[in-house]
């Protein structure tokens, strides 16, 4: 490995994540060394199409923390795809193919390669004169709050590319592009790139250690700000606590063409770090990002490893107006759980976020799974919090209100993730074209 | 601290600036360098003994207009100055935020309707610094109140060097209760952008007036004229509709007691309708973000009790409201503070409006 004193190891590995294609893969091979996984990754599997029907099938298949929380593979990337040409049964045999490559060449796990290929609504509108089936909850993205203005991502397709082994991930993207003969020992026979251009590449990564040893390399993040090594966000605590999260069943579509699929929203957010810590107490930001009583009964440690597997905050979601009263403060769990569970208590959303560091940003990406995507609208309103700025003007459009001071959000998009046999340019009937 | 500035440690920034651009421009040179190496001028420290009340400042810093442009139904102003020490309220504590070493300009806004001309003080504006398409810094800015220049919206800002900049002022929309024409307006975000050319010579150029003599009276200073913007002040009483039943004081908040009848377009109810206009004294300035309750009683009998709500109205301004059935001279009326006005604040206000008392009236 190279002597390169002025970089970590880790931001090595990710500045190369994030640069991608041959020179981020050289960098990244030089900057892995020794402790990387071992050996070659987990091959896939003889046979495709005996694989899940949901592609958003992931939970099984990742590391869990001791209280069962889901821990995402480390290194992720978004692929945002633009078609070259109105969908024909060519281009399906050649996608297909690509992706079944991906199938063969790698297990389905945290240590090989978890994907999905999702369809934008505008996809479906611009290529095929029949409607999505009704009672599809899936409309065009759109701003969310009174105070954002988001770009709204409308590419066709979005390509979700997510593992632990961060020289893999930049090797997945290279046989995708027709830039390898063989990934793991498997034949490259089509290019996803064949079919699809790559409009857009987002990258981004999560876990424990991560976004302090990243903190260095994003702007918005002063001089002395001390991100936990511990916590595996940039906004230092966990997230996504098992209990507070839909399980993979529940966001399922059960019926319909593309029943065994979800829908998908999914959005980016500039994150202003130095201010988050540098104007807060660790006891503001526990008010700010769960809830005042979470502060006031001290449940929380460090980055929230004494949560187990739950966040506690449906206990003090009915404080919410007695905190704005009180405290001058709400929080950002706090608020989004009122509209986050369905009338016998089950959690609606599925959140699979992970941070970024593209173009020298501190960001987030948030992928979110759901029945449908009013079910995410309803919970980002009930975040936006303006009811609350009623209940005490302490609590403003964007502070004091939750972790709004701190978040810009930059894009959103919507998604179908269609079950894995319609995966390869899907009709809005499901059916063939 | 280099050289240069341990010589001149004592003296202040802004006659060291005036000595040296009377030397010559080479040593203009090295002078700006140094308010760079030393960061800042030292202002005078806050005052150890203040009134609990609006106060004559230490020391006044100018600014200067960076430019203005349209954003939607608005129009936006931004100004800039020195990086200022403020206070920002969360409830009815005030907490100074210091400048930190990092900050190179205070940046102001101001937000109007177009169609009125009237500024809008209970919008969520954010700002976002570019320079060549680079994001430099992106922050959502404070409501402030300051007695030169009145109400805005504020923050402290660090930048990449001197240069370009294009400053993107975006507005949110309104959720204050709005009546009359206001109904239905401002609901939508718009951002407009305005270029900034930064310099930390013209930045240093700007005006410093130390005020000690005057310090800590209370009085406070006349605004500064800056023609082409609205003024934050609020109608006086004969400006305003209805009838005017006297003003009470709070935490040296005037609240002006005005009645109306039919009530403003929009709200059911009434017939009539009791407003507070709230303002600060001397300059009639604004108060907004405020939780005021109302309780109006009559020979002893509860007339109205209740919140007195945040509202946008284009003939009363803002204020905070009731539709009430009646409202008459020889009324008692009780004007609670349930939350004191959070708008941030500079020096000479961060003292005033923080009481949570009530007052009684008899009203005129």
């Amino acid at each position: 490995m190279t002597d390169r004193p002025a970089l970590g190891r880790r931001e090595l590995i990710r500045s190369a994540v994030a640069v991608g294609g041959a020179v981020g893969l050289a960098a990244c091979l030089d900057a892995i060394g020794e402790d990387a996984p071992k050996g070659a990754p987990p091959a896939g599997v003889a046979d495709p199409s005996r694989l899940p029907e949901r592609q958003h099938a992931w939970d099984d298949r990742i590391r869990h923390d001791d209280a069962g929380n889901a821990e995402l593979p480390r290194h992720q990337s978004l692929w945002y795809l633009e078609l070259q040409e109105p969908p024909d049964a060519d281009a399906r045999v050649s996608l297909e193919t690509a992706l079944e490559t991906l199938d063969r060449a790698l297990e389905r796990s945290h240590d090989g390669l978890l994907y999905s290929l999702a369809y934008s609504p505008e996809y479906f509108d611009r290529y095929f004169a029949e409607p999505l089936p009704e009672g599809l909850d899936l409309p065009p993205a759109r701003r969310l709050s009174a105070f954002e203005t988001p770009e709204i991502d409308r590419q066709d397709a979005l390509l979700h590319l997510a593992t632990d082994r961060p020289t893999l991930l930049l090797e997945v993207e290279a046989a995708l592009r027709g830039e390898l003969d063989r990934l793991n020992g498997v034949t490259v026979e089509t290019a996803l790139t064949d079919v699809f251009d790559l409009e857009t590449r987002r990258t981004g990564f999560v876990g424990a250690g991560m976004p302090a040893a990243e903190a260095s390399e994003v702007q918005g993040v002063a001089a002395g700000t001390t991100i936990p090594d511990a916590s595996p966000l940039f906004m230092g605590f966990k997230a996504g606590f098992a209990r507070n999260q839909a399980t993979e069943s529940y966001v399922t579509l059960d019926r319909g063409p593309f029943a065994g699929g979800t829908t998908k929203h999914v959005s980016n957010i500039r994150q202003r770090l130095d201010d988050w810590y540098g104007e807060q107490s660790y006891e503001e930001r526990v008010m700010e990002m769960f809830s005042p009583g979470h502060a006031e009964a001290g449940l929380l440690e460090g980055a929230g490893d004494g949560l187990g597997d739950d966040s506690k905050i449906d206990r003090f979601v009915d404080d919410i107006e007695a905190d704005a009263s009180e405290y001058g403060r709400v929080g950002h769990a706090q608020k989004a759980a009122r509209a986050n569970r369905d009338a016998d208590g089950n959690v609606l959303l599925l959140r699979r976020h992970f941070e970024s560091s593209d173009e020298g940003q501190a960001s987030l990406h948030f992928p979110s799974l759901q029945r449908g995507i009013s079910q995410f609208e309803a919970v980002r309103q009930a975040m936006n919090g303006q009811d609350l700025t009623q209940v005490s003007p302490a609590v403003r459009q964007r502070v004091n209100n939750g972790i709004l001071e701190y978040i810009f959000t930059k894009h959103r998009g919507n998604f179908l993730v269609v079950p894995r046999s319609l995966r390869a340019l899907p009709t809005p009937t499901g059916g063939p074209s | 601290m280099n050289t240069t500035a341990a010589l001149y440690g004592g003296m202040r920034r802004r006659r060291y600036l005036t000595t040296a651009a009377a030397v010559g421009a080479g040593l203009l040179a090295g002078c700006t360098d140094l308010v760079e190496t030393r960061q800042l001028r030292s202002a005078p420290a806050v005052l150890a003994e203040r009134p609990a009340a609006v106060y004559y400042p230490t020391h006044v810093d100018g600014m200067a207009m960076v430019g203005a442009t349209d954003a939607g139904p608005y129009r936006v102003a931004l100004m800039y100055s020195y990086p200022h020490r403020f206070w920002t309220v969360t409830g009815a504590e005030s907490q100074q935020t210091e400048i930190s070493a990092e900050d190179d300009v205070h940046l102001m806004a101001v937000v109007w309707d177009r169609e009125t001309e009237t500024l809008l003080p209970e919008s969520g504006l954010s700002v976002a610094i570019e320079r060549d398409g680079t994001p430099i810094s992106e922050e959502v800015i404070y409501p402030m109140l300051s007695q030169p220049m009145g109400f805005h919206y504020g923050a402290n800002f660090g930048l990449d060097g001197e240069g370009s900049y294009s400053v993107s002022v975006r507005v949110g929309g309104v959720s204050t209760r709005r009546t009359g024409a206001y109904r239905g307006r401002f609901e939508s975000p718009a951002t407009g952008t305005i270029p900034f050319e930064y310099s930390a010579t013209a930045r240093d150029e700007l005006p410093y007036t130390e005020t000690m003599d005057r310090a800590g009276e209370r009085a406070a200073r006349r605004p500064m004229g800056m023609g082409m913007l609205p003024s934050s002040a609020l109608p006086a009483p004969a400006a305003l509709p209805g009838v005017n039943h006297g003003t009470t004081t709070i935490g040296d908040a005037r609240l002006l007691i005005q009645s109306l009848s039919p009530p403003p377009a929009g709200l059911a109810g009434g017939p009539s309708y009791l407003a507070i206009s709230a303002r600060t004294p001397y300059n009639a300035f604004v108060l907004p973000a405020m939780a005021l309750e109302g309780r109006l009683t009559r020979a002893g009998e509860p007339v109205y009790v209740g919140d007195l709500s945040r509202t946008l109205d284009p003939a009363l301004d803002y204020h905070y409201g009731a539709v009430v059935p009646s409202v008459e001279p020889g009324d008692r009326l009780e004007i609670g503070v349930r939350v004191p006005s959070q708008v941030a604040r500079h020096e000479g206000y961060e003292t005033a409006f923080l009481s949570t008392e009530t007052a009684t009236v008899t009203l005129a």
